[in-house]
């Protein structure tokens, strides 16, 4: 009899047991967020190109989440969405009913010596990026440059959008690396600001221009020729622009390409998303599964391209791996590449 | 040419005519309206949500609605600031003086219906000029840089004379006050942080909204709060009598209809100045240039109400000019309208005023249609808000102070906000009371920003030959003529003698603690920036030293002064406080009650959120205050909740702030917004 109870309370606990292993797989992610609301944070306000990409995500990553929880997008604008990677580091729950939109440069903020961001970007958990964004420096037909080295005995004005900005940074690393003579001039108020004085000839022309922007706002200034592509930056060069020359190939020494690589790596994970650290490791997978399984959704695909979104994902693990080597970057290059771009 | 022109434009009317567009134009245009009616709840937010709506809609039905939704917030902002105070917008700022002095007489519907009547001209006339210089736009933007925009800037700030009254200096001192404070946040080129207490909320500068909503509203509902009566005793005309008044009034003034409208749509197609100062702008050229204005404007005087509300809904269409011209967007709503253009495949640039010019031109008609219909439907309930004016104030102030706190929130979603809103709203209380002008500090305070950027792009290209720029020369001459207008009128065509006042030993007076307040907060500021960035402090120390010298001239002026004078104060272009029978002393203990209800009210918010705060506060205002019915409160607190729930937590999505409670105690974050 003893026996039988022994039996059978063995059976019920290996019963029970094998019953919570199910449930700690992936039926409990999918238990957890049924009928959860996710926030998406968005680092900026409305309007702008990361809160274009954030919302798209928002309206589709959802159903590629086990559970398909209702996922919102809240608008944390400051300081170049720092402080949206601030809360993320510090506050948010860390759950994974919150995760958030950044931009490219804030992950690299900390190591660029901004002591108001208060976080470690290699330890965040990454969940991907939507687009690798090919940036571009050009200029107008007009103004009688059509190679990269003749802006090594040229002076050419370029509009900035202050400090900190990608247009400001850009042309100031490449006059201490290349040797270029960009002459940054700003703060205009956005890029389409710089491309209007650009087009009216107060400013020779504008670096740090998005490929895809370029294409979608000034195609007839590309047809006609009138503007021309003079260097590319990025980890490697876009498709489409195999004839410009890539940044990354310009420099000489080790340590150029490394100071070259702490600023321009931020493009290769172009729209950036990120949950706080120390999710549960089941849900950080599925945050990271969702967003893969989304970028190949047909439906998600089509409403990009409606949207003239550019779209050359990157996965979690790879957005991961590009913060953490500028994280390894040696501190004499780190601070040659401050005092560039001061 | 002008006939095919012609032709197309008629063409595009046609296609916006089409019952599905015009159904699409009239729900953004409803939407607009109610956007525009809630203190602080911009456009911004509610067209973000929407876009993606309009994504499967056709091209011309999607912007029907966004550009419906986008030119009559103008329209109904009039509605809290005629009736409160409290302008709906930032465009209706400068509608606040006149407008509410009227209510206050008992003509709210007399203003309320000029208004809407100036309103839908100004809007018709800034879209036909659109539609007039379309084909011209691109070349005379392309000629208007960098120092163009500074010179016009600057002009703007010289307005500041005309906005301060016979107080010029006391004008002058707040508008260095309001660059200063432009000033805060990063600077631009070397990322120096001034005056930011090291905080990220300071770190991209102070935002407009708080701001504004703390100068303006807050102080307005205080006096309401403090003299504990309906913001209107009588009612001056019968509805129809009212209404009709109004109509004529802007009827007789259609001359200053048409130049506010030419100078509304002038400023909205100049990016980066917009909604905030095109208020200031008309209302300071009228106050200007009609006849006995100096007399009748802040007072009450009617065409005080029209030139506004004319030129704020003209800039709509001016605004449409650099965004589809060059796809530079003046503003966060043009960018999201932009946004949406792309979606339909319409590219900004060259191909909108050639190839593409028929669907410029339905745009145009949208903004028209949409001024029509939103006027029409204000006009509708017109004597429905006038009735509002006379209610009990204890049936105003906690729906207006709800939605104005969450207006004030949703700017940046930090907690600065609220401190900010507080922080103005007292110092606005005060100069309101003490008779320093408020509106010099808002011009100061958008155009700051304005005039430093650009003249920084300005030095750096072409160092001070950009002075010499033939626009440039002329805008600045007039500039010049017009900070010294009021002295060259007195002494050349008036031909008055300007006699010096009799002086002795300086005389000081309670009333100038604010001076010496002031004075104390400048030297520090002053002192703060000797530990700058080299290179970022030449700028902010020379306004902080002008300002500074401004407020003591003034301040040892009024003192050697005092004792010989008439003891007449001088006129400032504001609204002056009248607290009738009640005592200095009384007053101001009022103030600090009504203080201390708002400090509660936030503190209650970080405690429990603001479902729970905006109940707490509805209810025991209500009933602490006056005694309301308890079948009042339930009924007021249950529409306020909803509000909140529905349209900014479900709706907008704020990200609220975490609260107190909702972290010690997560179970109870199963309550909204805890």
């Amino acid at each position: 009899m003893k026996t039988l109870n022994k039996v059978i309370a063995t059976v019920c606990a290996s019963v029970l047991a094998a019953g919570t292993v199910v449930a700690g797989g992936h039926g409990s992610v999918a238990d957890f967020y049924k009928g959860k609301t996710v926030e998406l944070y968005i680092g900026y306000d409305p309007g702008g190109g990361y809160d274009t990409y954030a919302r798209l995500v928002a309206r589709h990553i959802g159903k590629h989440i086990p559970g398909n929880p209702n996922v919102v997008p809240k608008n944390m604008p400051g300081a170049g969405s720092v402080k949206l990677a601030n809360w993320l580091w510090e506050a948010a729950p860390k759950d994974g009913t919150v995760f958030g939109a950044i931009s490219r440069g804030a992950p690299f903020e900390p190591v660029l010596g901004n002591d108001k961001a208060k976080f470690k970007a290699n330890k965040y958990t990454w969940i991907g990026s939507a687009n690798n964004e090919v940036s571009v420096c050009a200029t107008m037909k007009k103004n009688g440059i059509t190679n990269w080295e003749q802006l090594k005995t040229q002076e050419l004005t370029v509009g900035g959008n202050g400090s900190g900005s990608d247009t400001e940074q850009f042309p100031k690393l490449m006059n201490a690396v290349l040797g270029t003579k960009f002459k940054v001039i700003g703060p205009y108020g956005g890029g389409a600001d710089i491309v209007k004085a650009m087009e009216a000839g107060e400013l020779g022309g504008r670096c740090g221009w998005s490929w895809s922007s370029v294409k979608a706002t000034k195609a007839d200034l590309l047809a006609s020729g009138d503007l021309v592509l003079l260097m590319q930056m990025s980890g490697s060069k876009h498709p489409e622009l195999p004839n410009v020359p890539l940044v990354m190939d310009l420099a000489k020494t080790k340590e150029e390409r490394q100071m070259l690589n702490l600023i321009f790596a931020r493009q290769a994970l172009g729209r950036p998303f990120l949950a706080p650290p120390d999710l549960p490791a089941d849900r950080a997978k599925a945050l990271q599964d969702a967003f893969m399984a989304m970028v190949n959704d047909p439906a998600f695909l089509a409403e990009a391209k409606k949207m003239d979104l550019e779209l050359s994902p990157l996965s979690g693990a790879e957005v991961a791996a590009l913060v953490a080597e500028s994280y390894d970057t040696p501190q004499a290059v780190v601070d040659r590449a401050i005092a560039a771009i001061r | 040419m002008e006939l095919s022109l012609l032709e197309v434009a008629f063409n595009a009317l046609g296609v916006m005519l089409e019952p599905e567009r015009l159904m699409y134009l009239g729900l953004g245009t409803v939407l607009g309206l109610a956007i525009g009616i809630m203190p602080g709840i911009g456009g911004v937010a509610g067209l973000a949500l929407l876009l993606p709506f309009t994504f499967s809609l056709d091209a011309y039905s999607a912007f029907a609605f966004m550009l419906g939704l986008g030119a009559v917030t103008s329209t109904s902002d009039t509605i809290p600031a005629v009736l409160f105070g409290v302008p709906g917008t930032s465009a209706s700022q400068a509608t606040v003086i006149d407008g509410h002095s009227m209510a206050k007489k008992g003509e709210a519907g007399r203003a309320l219906s000029a208004a809407y009547a100036a309103s839908l001209i100004g809007g018709l006339w800034g879209a036909l000029l659109l539609g007039l210089t379309i084909p011209v736009l691109r070349p005379i933007m392309l000629n208007i840089n960098s120092p163009e925009l500074l010179a016009f800037s600057i002009f703007g700030l010289s307005m500041v004379s005309a906005l301060s009254g016979s107080m010029p200096l006391r004008g002058l001192a707040m508008a260095g006050f309001g660059v200063l404070l432009a000033m805060v946040g990063g600077d631009p080129t070397s990322g120096q942080q001034r005056w930011t207490f090291d905080t990220l909320y300071l770190y991209d500068d102070l935002p407009l909204l708080p701001v504004a909503l703390g100068l303006f509203a807050l102080p307005e509902l205080a006096d309401i709060a403090i003299k504990r009566m309906a913001i209107s005793q009588t009612t001056k005309y019968n509805l129809r009598d009212g209404m009709m008044m109004g109509l004529k009034d802007v009827l007789k003034n259609w001359l200053l209809v048409a130049k506010c409208g030419s100078l509304g749509a002038f400023i909205g197609a100049i990016p980066g100045l917009g909604s905030a100062v095109v208020d200031w702008f008309a209302y300071g050229y009228a106050a200007k240039t009609c006849k006995g204005a100096s007399e009748t404007f802040g007072k009450g005087d009617v065409r005080g109400v029209i030139a506004p509300e004319s030129a704020n809904n003209a800039k709509e269409g001016g605004s449409l000019v650099p965004t589809i011209a060059f796809g530079v967007p003046g503003s966060a709503s043009m960018a999201l309208l932009l946004g949406g253009f792309m979606i339909h495949g319409l590219v900004p640039g060259k191909a909108m005023v050639t190839t593409n010019i028929e669907v410029t031109y339905a745009m145009v008609w949208s903004i028209a249609l949409a001024n029509i219909l939103g006027a029409g439907l204000c006009f509708a309930f017109s004597g429905q808000f006038a009735k509002i004016a006379t209610l009990r104030y204890t049936l105003v102030i906690p729906g207006v102070i709800c939605i104005m706190m969450v207006g004030a929130f949703q700017a940046s979603a930090d907690w600065g906000d609220l401190f900010v809103l507080l922080i103005f709203g007292s110092v606005g209380w005060i100069m309101k009371h003490m008779r320093w002008p408020r509106p010099p500090l808002i011009l100061g305070f958008v155009l700051g920003g304005i005039i430093e950027d650009y003249m920084r792009i300005s030095y750096q290209l072409y160092e001070w030959g950009w002075v010499l720029r033939p626009v440039c020369a002329v805008m600045l001459i007039a500039a010049a003529l017009s900070l010294t207008q009021p002295l060259l009128s007195k002494v050349f065509v008036k031909r008055e003698t300007l006699a010096l006042p009799r002086f002795s030993s300086p005389v000081f007076t309670k009333g100038d603690g604010f001076s010496f307040a002031f004075i104390a907060v400048l030297v520090w500021m002053i002192w703060r920036s000797l530990s700058w960035d080299e290179e970022a402090q030449g700028p902010p120390q020379v306004i902080a030293g002008l300002t500074l010298a401004l407020v003591v001239i003034s301040l040892l002026w009024a003192a050697v002064t005092r004792r010989y004078s008439d003891g007449k104060q001088g006129a400032i272009l504001d609204l002056v406080a009248d607290m009738g029978e009640l005592t200095r002393p009384m007053v101001n203990l009022r103030a600090l009650q009504f203080l201390a209800w708002l400090g509660a009210f936030v503190a209650v918010w970080a405690i429990a959120g603001i479902l729970v705060s905006a109940l707490c506060f509805v209810v025991f205002y209500m009933r602490v205050q006056a005694g309301e019915s308890w079948r009042m409160v339930t009924g007021y607190s249950v529409v306020i909740l909803c509000l909140i729930y529905f349209v900014f937590d479900q709706g907008f999505h704020i990200s609220w702030p975490e609260t107190v409670l909702g972290t010690w105690f997560p179970v109870l974050q199963a309550i909204p917004t805890m």
